[in-house]
């Protein structure tokens, strides 16, 4: 493996383990992608909130630049302007970069008995949820996931902290896992904790 | 839905136990249960005369088998040795009828100050003790007319809360959901002989809305019900209680419990079911702890309580503030300028002094206060906790909702070896207070009651890599280090100055934040530990897992470092190995829960990383 050196313990005293314990592992990738389609949903979604945050900011540099605040300082005034545009260009990247990127990112499993799932794009999250601690299964679309033909699949166990979401599948999929997710949880009447 | 009928003013006070009691029933009416199928059949028991009694009956009878784990007694069909049906068993209650005083006090209570400083600037006019005269007597009122209009009623399967008289509510909450009894009694209460008792019902939501408050019963009253409720409770979801209780619920022969604490005797109302006879058995408490006199001299290393005088002072200035205003200002200014700065500076410097002198003493006397005479027995099947010298705190934690435990210590508390324990309960939500086992004392004692109570951890921590070590240092470090280095540039020196000493002080913090990461698995427990201002040890049962959860940001990926996340169903939800490796964390996971982790785990040579997602699609085998 390639473990780099300062993964070492470091030999301080307390630790001693066990002897049994192989010290290293790995998460394979959940195996399946989510729906191609994901990528239009994120995309339109950054897009929007982009815009809104442009006028936003436009209206704040016009009223800048324009209107006679006296605490305003002189420079800023004058280079107010540079504000709304700047925050286009690192929109724009974003835009072009975030989604598919995520889109690579994103991956699922529903196993015999365990959710598996990535998430992130520069950060990253993996999850494992026990099936038979599921309590509820919430299949939701949005106006845009409709017109995408995409669903989000959200699962909840009884931690807040257990909770999992897979965000744009393919939404007969997503309603095909999350019956099937509901059945194998309600055939379990535990309180699930 | 809400036909009740108030029809008369029960002549026997607080208990109504009268045998001629109606009964109707009323399927389908609160929403609260759906789970339950049989539940959802509120029933409702009136006053004599007042109700149809028979024609509803078979509604009952016909949710009755759909009862799922066991066959259950409805309307007393077959109660383990309880009283027949439709007798004074299930005969609704009523609050001590001394909750009447209760209520308006502690209402005036707030109110009173305000009312006080009204009077004296409004010079006692006969108008303003006119208007308070009527408040008083309107409270009173309203005592009574809470008193007259709460019912309370333990079912078979449920407890049912009425009140209101004019918007009136009824509050069913299923015995099975019923997570807590938790009585408290505050020295008024104490010297009144009435407590107050409150049914914790969190399921999921945890909210106040769920929870049920009976304000105020007698001690006797709390102590029986704070039993039966639980009793029933286990006998419902039947897991130990059928088999361990079965058979002495056949002898009623079992005489009364001898006054076992401070909430006064304990000897069952007349009229009660037979149910609690069954189960106030003196031998099936243990007491796991009584607090030591010299445990409260801990006190001293709570940094909460070593603040005490200074938010005492600040509470008394506020006081003055509020009831005298501007004249207490004003009084302030005059004397201030009017007097000698050489005294003045004496006095400021000698009154710092006392307050600082004093606040061991303080942090001593308010923590023995909310402390006194703590003690954590073992009965029925449960965790009790009591606490308090004026407010006396009983808490109920059922052993069964009880996933792990959390040792909590501060630096100070550190140097003298002493920890603080809190369970960790599904179903109580944020009110992490009410989890609290032990106050905080010497570890060894401290584990040795864990040992009895619970089971210990036992297992080594595994620390985590050395990069940890380094993300700490630059979180505590660099922000105050970036600070000083801008305000050097600017010329400020005072800041920099200022900054700098943070930045030197965090190297320690950082180290210890450092020291205290670990995570471990004894074979039976989950431990993690973390933090260092306030460091918190948590482990749970190895079947308490119910998930895991990885996470890796930018920076860890350069170090192969990330979060483990151990998910509970219980407490508060999650508890975080910070910047475990992330390989070494993963094989954690599969050692405690193989089925949950192994089929997904890499086979040697296939690794995930930056390069399998920038590969992009196709690669996966959709």
């Amino acid at each position: 493996m390639n473990t780099p050196p300062h993964d070492a313990i470091p030999p301080r005293g307390e630790p001693s383990q066990p002897p049994e314990r192989t010290g290293s592992a790995r998460l394979r990738p959940p195996s399946r992608r989510v729906s191609g389609r994901a990528i239009g949903v994120w995309t339109l979604r950054l897009l929007f909130g982009a815009v809104l945050t442009l006028v936003v900011l436009s209206l704040l540099a016009w009223g800048a630049s324009s209107a006679p605040w006296a605490w305003i300082p002189e420079r800023a005034a004058e280079n107010a302007w540079m504000l709304p545009v700047a925050y286009s260009v690192y929109a724009l990247a974003k835009i072009a970069i975030v989604p598919s990127w995520r889109y690579r990112v994103h991956r699922w499993e529903v196993g015999a008995d365990v959710i598996y799932t990535r998430a992130g794009w520069i950060s990253r999250t993996w999850q494992l949820v026990p099936v038979n601690r599921l309590q509820t299964v919430d299949h939701t679309q949005g106006w845009l996931e409709r017109v995408f033909d995409v669903a989000t699949l959200q699962v909840q166990t009884a931690s807040y902290a257990g909770s999992s979401t897979i965000e744009g599948l393919d939404s007969d999929e997503a309603r095909r896992i999350s019956e099937e997710l509901a059945v194998r949880a309600g055939t379990l009447r535990d309180d699930a904790t | 839905m809400d036909r009740r009928h108030e029809s008369e003013p029960n002549p026997h006070g607080a208990e109504p136990t009268d045998p001629a009691t109606g009964g109707w029933v009323a399927p389908g009416s609160t929403p609260s249960g759906t789970a339950r199928g049989p539940g959802q059949g509120a029933a409702e028991v009136s006053d004599p005369g007042s109700a149809p009694s028979a024609p509803a009956v078979g509604g009952a009878a016909a949710d009755a088998p759909s009862a799922a784990e066991q066959p259950r007694s409805w309307w007393g069909e077959a109660p383990e040795g309880g009283p027949p049906a439709g007798s004074g068993a299930r005969s609704a209650r009523r609050l001590s009828p001394r909750s009447m005083v209760v209520g308006p006090i502690n209402q005036l209570r707030g109110l009173l100050l305000p009312v006080l400083a009204g009077l004296v600037v409004g010079g006692f006019n006969p108008w303003l003790l006119t208007a308070t005269g009527a408040g008083v007597v309107a409270l009173l009122i309203g005592g009574l007319v809470t008193w007259r209009t709460f019912r309370y009623e333990v079912e078979d399967d449920r407890i049912e809360i009425r009140r209101g008289l004019i918007r009136r509510s009824r509050r069913t909450i299923p015995l099975e959901r019923v997570r807590g009894v938790d009585v408290t009694s505050t020295l008024l209460h104490r010297m009144l002989g009435v407590a107050v008792v409150r049914i914790e019902a969190a399921a999921g939501s945890a909210g106040a809305t769920e929870d049920g408050k009976l304000d105020a019963v007698s001690a006797a009253e709390a102590e029986r019900l704070r039993r039966v409720l639980l009793h029933r409770r286990a006998v419902l979801t039947g897991r130990d209680a059928a088999a361990r209780r079965g058979p002495r619920a056949a002898d009623p022969a079992q005489g009364p419990e001898p006054g076992r604490d401070t909430s006064g005797t304990t000897e069952d109302p007349p009229g009660a079911d037979g149910v609690a006879d069954d189960i106030d058995d003196p031998d099936a408490t243990v007491t796991h702890f009584t607090m030591p006199r010299s445990w409260y001299l801990y006190g001293v290393l709570s940094l909460g309580y070593l603040l005490t005088p200074f938010v005492v002072l600040a509470t008394l200035l506020g006081m003055v503030q509020q009831s005298a205003g501007e004249v207490a200002t004003d009084f302030f200014v005059d004397w201030v300028t009017s007097t000698d700065s050489a005294f003045l500076l004496v006095f400021g410097t000698v009154s710092v002094g006392v307050l600082v002198a004093l606040m061991p003493l303080f942090a001593v006397v308010s923590y023995s206060l909310t402390h006194w005479g703590f003690s954590l027995r073992d009965r029925d099947g449960s965790l009790v906790a009591e606490r308090g010298l004026f407010t006396r705190r009983s808490v109920t934690l059922e052993k069964r909702r009880i996933r792990g435990y959390e040792l909590l210590d501060n630096p100070l508390e550190r140097t003298r070896g002493a920890v603080g324990l809190r369970a960790i309960v599904t179903g109580l939500g944020d009110t992490a207070t009410r989890a609290v086992l032990l106050p905080v004392g010497p570890r060894p004692r401290v584990e040795e009651v864990v040992d009895s109570a619970l089971a210990l951890f036992r297992g080594p921590l595994t620390r985590h890599p050395r990069a940890a070590l380094y993300r700490r240092l630059i979180r505590a470090v660099l922000p105050f280090a970036a600070v000083a280095a801008v305000a050097l540039a600017f010329g400020a020196v005072w800041p920099a100055a200022v900054a700098g000493v943070l930045a030197l002080l965090g190297v320690p913090l950082a180290v210890d934040r450092y020291r205290s990461l670990g995570h471990g698995y004894d074979g039976e427990r989950v431990s993690v530990r973390s933090g260092s201002l306030s460091r918190s040890q948590a482990t749970v049962e190895r079947s308490a897992v119910i998930g895991w959860t990885w996470t890796q940001t930018l920076f860890q990926r350069r170090s192969r470092l990330a979060d483990l996340q151990v998910t509970v169903g219980a407490g508060a939800g999650g508890y975080t190995a910070q910047d475990a490796s992330l390989e070494e964390s993963v094989d954690f996971a599969a050692r405690i829960t193989p089925e949950m982790v192994r089929p997904f785990l890499a086979a040697d040579g296939d690794e995930e990383g930056w390069a399998d997602d920038l590969r992009g699609p196709g690669r996966g085998s959709a």
